[in-house]
């Protein structure tokens, strides 16, 4: 621990739980904002130990209907340019335009090579960014099959899929597991595939997922609550937001 | 950097980006945890149900703002659960002029309550091994803070106790959680 900062990090800890209050939290803050990066650390570290406890909770599946109100809300956002100013138009004498118009010319082809790279670099970046979530999509598959509580459920795809199949690697400790699909039909824009743990009788709903032109979809399932014990899963197509019950045709089934 | 993380600081960084697809996916992977902490923090599903809402879309808003630097996403996005949650928390506490909301019965008693009842948390709570080893007033302070917002003060007050009592018991409770889960202080 940094030498002379003991009287921070006291502050600090109940700062990382919400408890610090009155005068020594207007301290504590000043400090924060002065710039202190080892404070700033020892409360990232803080609220990473703090972790134990919400963790300690049992996890637990929202209703599926606020994914799709945070979905409304938060409409994609379209770039928009600055509006053009006009009045120099108005104001330009004809051997003005001229010069403007070879100016804009220039100014266009270096754009232009400004705006080729800038999106060449984006790409890059975002064939970089796709490279590693898919490597760390590979690391989280191995992990998961190198555990020794999973268990690989076949899914065989029925009247409304038939040529449809798929595997789910299911962890009942972690109650949690990926699903791979392949040949499901492409999914209406309205509509999307939901996965259902059934115990018994009984359908809970563990998520919804698209698939790509191929009818493949890997799909990590939410954290499923406990007190289940799940005997199949199912897929059905369902409303693009999901439901709470099955309604629609039951295209994949699988038993343990 | 272990993978789970790794996909998660890939999935913000695409929401940086305005990638709704990315934020589909975090979403699945921690709106379960988001819920159960505001479950237990508000108690009132509804609450709960507005608060996840908002949480969420304020990842929407500043995803730009995380860095590895900050901590884990995990923690990052717990954080402004927690935040938010006590903020709401407290403006109930400031109308009811109260400092007692979790003793309040017709919040404790809701009808729209709460699979998740404070007495199940702390059983499951008894159950992790890393709490059922703090001692009982270690483990009561840090929960009144951390899941029910008090701030040292208020806990002071509440269990009768002096501050100065109240900061060591906090302090000390989160030093045998690092010492217990072999996490190193800065």
């Amino acid at each position: 621990m940094a030498t002379g900062h003991e009287h921070w990090h006291e502050r600090g800890e109940i700062y990382a739980l919400g408890a610090l209050d009155g005068q020594e939290l207007k301290e504590f803050e000043a400090h924060l904002a002065s710039g202190c990066s080892i404070c700033e650390a020892y409360l990232h570290e803080t609220r990473e130990t703090l972790a134990v406890l919400h963790r300690s909770l049992r996890p637990e599946a929202p209703p599926l209907a606020i994914k799709a109100r945070i979905m409304d809300q938060i409409a994609p956002q379209t770039m928009t340019h600055p509006r053009q100013e006009r009045a120099g138009w108005l104001n330009w004498n004809w051997w003005g335009l001229g010069i403007g118009v070879a100016t804009a010319a220039v100014a266009l082809v270096l754009s232009s090579n400004l705006t080729r790279t800038q999106s060449d670099l984006e790409k890059a970046k975002q064939q970089l960014a796709a490279a590693q979530v898919e490597s760390a999509q590979k690391d989280e598959l191995l992990q998961l099959l190198s555990s020794p509580n999973i268990r690989l459920i076949e899914l065989k795809g029925l009247e409304a899929a038939p040529a449809a199949s798929a595997k789910l690697i299911w962890n009942p400790v972690a109650r949690s597991g990926i699903l791979l699909t392949n040949g499901l039909p492409k999914t209406p824009t309205d509509k999307a595939y939901e996965l259902w743990g059934i115990a018994g009788t009984e359908p809970i709903p563990a998520g919804v997922f698209r698939v790509n032109d191929q009818g493949q979809a890997r799909f990590r399932m939410p954290v499923l609550g406990q007190g289940k014990t799940f005997d199949k899963f199912a897929v059905t197509l369902e409303p693009a937001a999901g439901v709470e019950q099955p309604s629609g045709p039951m295209v994949l089934l699988g038993t343990l | 950097m272990p993978a789970d993380q790794t996909i998660a600081v890939n999935l913000i960084q695409k929401v940086a980006n305005q990638d709704r697809d990315a934020f589909g996916q975090l979403y699945d992977r921690f709106s379960s945890l988001v819920f159960a902490l505001a479950m237990r923090m508000l108690r009132v599903r509804s609450d709960a149900e507005d608060l996840l809402q908002e949480v969420f879309v304020q990842i929407w808003r500043q995803a730009q703002s995380y860095s590895v630097q900050r901590g884990s996403p995990e923690a990052w996005i717990i954080n402004i659960a927690r935040s938010r949650a006590i903020d709401k928390i407290r403006s109930i506490r400031r109308m009811e002029k109260s400092f007692v909301l979790t003793d309040d019965p017709a919040r404790a008693e809701s009808g729209e309550n709460v699979e998740s009842s404070a007495a199940e948390s702390e059983a499951r709570m008894a159950m992790n091994s890393a709490l059922a080893n703090l001692p009982e007033t270690q483990r009561k302070v840090l929960e009144l803070a951390y899941f029910d917002g008090l701030t040292q003060t208020e806990i002071a007050n509440r269990l009768a106790e002096p501050l100065g009592t109240i900061k060591t018991r906090m302090r000390s409770g989160i030093q045998r959680l690092r010492d217990m889960l072999g996490t190193q202080a800065v």
